[in-house]
């Protein structure tokens, strides 16, 4: 009898625990725990009951993905745009036209479908130790870094990362034949790529390897090579690559499978608004899409948002190739 | 059961339809769902393409060979030593022999996730014996022991609890006046070892390296942690599969190694029944220990035993006496210069760093709870009536030991990732519930195995003489049966618990975010160079080390041993 009301206990509450009500929206945010403790503390006084559960972006991404079927998330934040692009073609986010939406430029609109709404964006940069790194040493593209020179030099981050798996993305696009396919000179400039970097799984070990002196570029999110240098101590500088330096929009969506849509409305119209986004801004450096934020955040963020030129990439050709993509690097390459 | 009133006989089949299903759900449909995952694909068989997709992978490729070759490997170095353990505590004079005994012992207690963090702790990157290394030798790389070597080295340290365990209680069944038969009929030392004590101990030497293999294969922790970047074991592939939406592939490759496996057990099995035939005298003289005559070799078998126990000892002792130093020496010091209770306070006091230990504390008391109520219902009722269902019974509940944890695992997600009609339509992946499952799955195995050899040691006088006095049936089990298993359901239930705590492969494959169990912040916490997180893990580690000695020494006290428990590591 223990036994069968405990079995029964559990599968009802296993059941009632997505179903419960009267309880904070929980949103999925990949970002840093400073930045997750800092977006927390505004939305609470803001009103907002939420709760974050943050991790690496694509570790966060897969696990939307792997609980399609009991969505733990009411609200998709801060994912890239591949990665939005796979949950709306998945059938995981519900329409909903914020407030703050249409004001956005059309690039970083969701006209066709209102699922997804890109609020920043960020280059994925090249960047170096400037205090170890001569100019004239730098390189000046990724496909450079493939040089003898650089055998070491460079940090490739977990996949697990959304700025990883970006840049991935970002170089095999440079090699695809017309049907979009990877050709084998992608594939073998891929394996040269992995076999001449430092490969690392969690953020420490890449602080480590810059920290030692082994690693002199980071390859990173354009505030986040700023963080790193900061934390590490070193001046860095951000290069302005030939052919371009991949781009990523953060976006955000309602998940289909919230139960709480109102409060996640609210949310999301909060958090999108000029004025949070525009105190983001002067937080963390993050370039806002919406024109009135960009417009109130410091100059230097202004100066930074045009600093590299863009690498024109479709992601949304890219989203459904990119499972394949990371499969092959991840068993085949790596 | 006959005779009880119609009630109790309706919560006895209600009970037993209950144990059914939950049998049903979360053993048996995992197990067919992985089946099926690996083999069909929409209905259509799939398993030629998926092997060639396998075979096509470099990493699938390495990971089977460098299992492959680490398990061979890492029979015969815990064969070495293990041997060498048994020889010195059980046939040669050893000065401080009760000191190697506990140095040898040390593996029970400092075991799976803590034992692996804890190497890598001493010989990792930031390890104290690496940081003490390079100021000795400036060019040692600081990953010296990252990679296949520091994985075989834990192995071969780790893995000698079976030797330990049962080698050693073979060698006390052999009769010393045999080989003293032997001596006078004029045999030397070779051939008394060869002709005389070697038949003995054969059958559980050959069973004690089944278990080895069987241990080396499924190692996921010690990999993981101090693989390095080139050297990584099927388990950890499966998982990398799974996180890149390839459960087919995961499951397949789980399913080859449950196979695997199951052979090994087979094998197990039939050694361990031959060993029963030849089992010693029944009254065995006990042996004695022999002193080495020569000079030198005793210098050097004495050496050799200290330099084992040294590598017993030091891991152990600097995980404890660095879990009291302050952080800022942790991966900077080889002594700490103070000691402090800091990082202990914290673990209780700091939320984020008590969070891991509650999680898998509550993880762990749910799943024992639910083991126990299992357990305490179906071993009488297997007990009381031997036929083919209760048969059935016996073997579904061993199940989770022979097949891999990670099998299982790929099955709960295949199962539960979609609605499941035998759980009401629900979907568990995603949810707490799926993890405190699988935990409870795993753990049946020892329950059942422990509590069933209390059961049937209960004299059945008891039972007659309450049942003449016409106490019901629910009443005599209350009453006059579950107080005398009680000693052994709270050993059980400790050492279920124990193991939990620690229990890696299902916890990789099942956590969630927001609730993640203290093994994986073990293991990230062991990957990291931060010196905070490396504080709190030897933290967890001490606290762990120290319930699992409460752990045995209450085994000890009401006398069972600590049991074949399979060590994942």
């Amino acid at each position: 009898m223990r036994l069968n009301s405990l079995l029964l206990t559990s599968a009802v509450s296993a059941l009632g625990l997505s179903a419960a009500t009267a309880e904070p929206i929980t949103v999925y945010a990949p970002w840093p725990a400073d930045q997750i403790d800092w977006v927390a503390a505004q939305a609470a006084a803001a009103g907002h009951e939420a709760q974050f559960i943050a991790g690496a972006g694509g570790e966060l991404f897969d696990r939307i993905l792997a609980e399609r079927n009991n969505p733990q998330a009411d609200v998709a934040l801060g994912f890239v745009d591949a990665a939005m692009a796979t949950l709306k073609s998945e059938g995981l986010l519900l329409a909903y036209e914020p407030v703050w939406g249409p004001d956005l430029p059309e690039a970083f609109r969701d006209d066709a479908d209102g699922m997804v709404w890109k609020f920043w964006q960020t280059p994925i940069v090249i960047a170096y130790n400037a205090d170890t790194l001569a100019t004239e040493a730098a390189p000046t593209s990724w496909l450079d870094l493939v040089q003898p020179e650089y055998q070491g030099r460079y940090v490739i981050g977990s996949i697990n990362w959304q700025t990883t798996r970006a840049y991935l993305a970002g170089i095999l696009a440079r090699f695809t034949d017309e049907n979009g396919e990877v050709t084998q000179e992608g594939w073998d400039f891929m394996t040269a790529f992995y076999a001449n970097a430092i490969v690392v799984e969690d953020g420490d070990a890449k602080t480590q390897a810059l920290a030692s002196g082994d690693a002199v570029i980071d390859l990173n999110w354009f505030g986040g090579a700023f963080n790193q240098a900061r934390d590490v101590g070193y001046s860095v500088t951000v290069v302005d690559t030939e052919g371009g330096t991949p781009f990523i929009a953060d976006g955000l969506g309602i998940m289909a499978g919230t139960d709480q849509v109102e409060q996640s409305q609210a949310f999301v119209d909060w958090f999108g608004g000029a004025e949070f986004m525009a105190a983001y801004a002067h937080q963390f450096g993050r370039v806002p899409n919406l024109p009135q934020a960009l417009a109130n955040a410091p100059e230097q963020v202004q100066i930074n948002a045009a600093m590299v030129s863009p690498q024109p990439l479709d992601w949304d050709a890219i989203a459904p190739r990119l499972d394949g993509w990371l499969q092959t690097i991840e068993l085949e390459i790596r | 059961m006959r005779g009880a009133p119609s009630l109790e006989r309706v919560a006895y089949w209600l009970a037993v339809a209950a144990l059914c299903w939950g049998l049903l759900a979360f053993l048996i449909w995992p197990i067919l769902s992985a089946l099926h995952t690996a083999l069909l694909r929409d209905g259509t068989l799939a398993i030629g393409q998926v092997t060639q997709e396998l075979a096509a992978s470099r990493r699938v490729r390495l990971a089977v060979w460098n299992t492959a070759w680490m398990t061979a490997a890492t029979t015969v170095t815990v064969a070495i030593v293990g041997i060498f353990q048994v020889v010195v505590l059980e046939y040669l004079h050893v000065r401080g022999r009760t000191i190697l005994k506990v140095a040898f012992a040390i593996p029970l207690v400092f075991g799976s996730v803590v034992a692996a963090a804890g190497y890598g702790f001493t010989y990792g990157p930031t390890g104290v014996v690496t940081i003490g290394l390079r100021q000795l030798f400036p060019s040692v790389p600081a990953d010296w022991f990252v990679g296949w070597f520091g994985v075989l080295f834990i192995h071969t340290f780790l893995m000698t609890s079976f030797y330990y365990l049962f080698l050693r209680a073979a060698m006390r069944r052999v009769d010393y006046a045999t080989i003293e038969a032997a001596r006078s009929l004029g045999a030397g030392e070779w051939t008394i070892l060869r002709r005389v004590v070697l038949p003995v101990v054969a059958p559980t030497f050959f069973a004690v390296v089944i278990l080895t293999v069987f241990v080396a294969i499924s190692s996921f922790a010690a990999p993981r942690i101090l693989g390095g970047r080139d050297f990584f074991m099927l388990t950890e592939v499966i998982l990398t599969l799974n996180s890149l939406r390839r459960p087919d592939m995961a499951a397949l490759l789980a399913l080859l190694m449950g196979v695997v496996l199951m052979g090994l057990i087979l094998l197990f099995q039939s050694i361990e029944a031959r060993g029963a035939r030849l089992a010693g005298s029944r009254t065995p003289a006990p042996i004695q220990l022999r002193r080495v005559r020569s000079r030198g070799w005793n210098i050097v078998l004495h050496a050799a035993c200290a330099l084992l126990a040294l590598a017993y000892f030091l891991p152990v002792g600097l995980v404890v006496l660095f879990s009291f130093a302050p952080s800022s020496a942790i991966g900077v010091e080889t002594l700490p210069p103070s000691l402090t209770l800091r990082t202990y306070v914290r673990v209780f006091t700091d939320g984020t760093a008590f969070a891991p230990f509650w999680a898998s504390a509550r993880m762990a008391l749910i799943a024992v709870a639910a083991g126990l109520a299992v357990t305490l219902f179906a071993v009488p009722v297997m007990l009381a009536a031997r036929n083919l269902w209760t048969r059935a019974l016996d073997l579904v509940f061993f199940l989770p030991w022979v097949l891999p944890s990670v099998l299982l695992a790929v099955g709960l997600i295949t199962a539960f990732d979609t609605p499941n009609w035998l759980i009401g339509g629900g979907v568990l992946l995603g949810s707490f519930w799926i993890l405190p499952i699988g935990y409870t799955v795993v753990i049946l195995p020892l329950m059942v195995r422990f509590l069933r050899a209390a059961f049937i040691g209960i004299d059945p006088d008891y039972d007659l003489a309450a049942r003449s006095l016409g106490a019901p049936a629910l009443y005599r089990f209350r009453r006059v049966t579950l107080p005398l298993v009680v000693p052994t359901a709270i050993l059980v239930s400790g050492m279920a618990f124990n193991d939990l705590m620690t229990e890696y492969p299902l916890s990789a494959f099942l956590y969630n975010v927001n609730n993640t169990p203290l093994p994986i912040a073990i293991v990230e916490g062991a990957m990291s160079p931060d010196p905070e997180q490396k504080a709190l893990n030897l933290v967890y580690s001490v606290l762990i080390m120290g319930f699992s000695l409460a752990v045995i020494l209450f085994a000890e006290r009401i006398g069972l041993g600590r049991g074949p428990r399979i060590n994942t590591l």
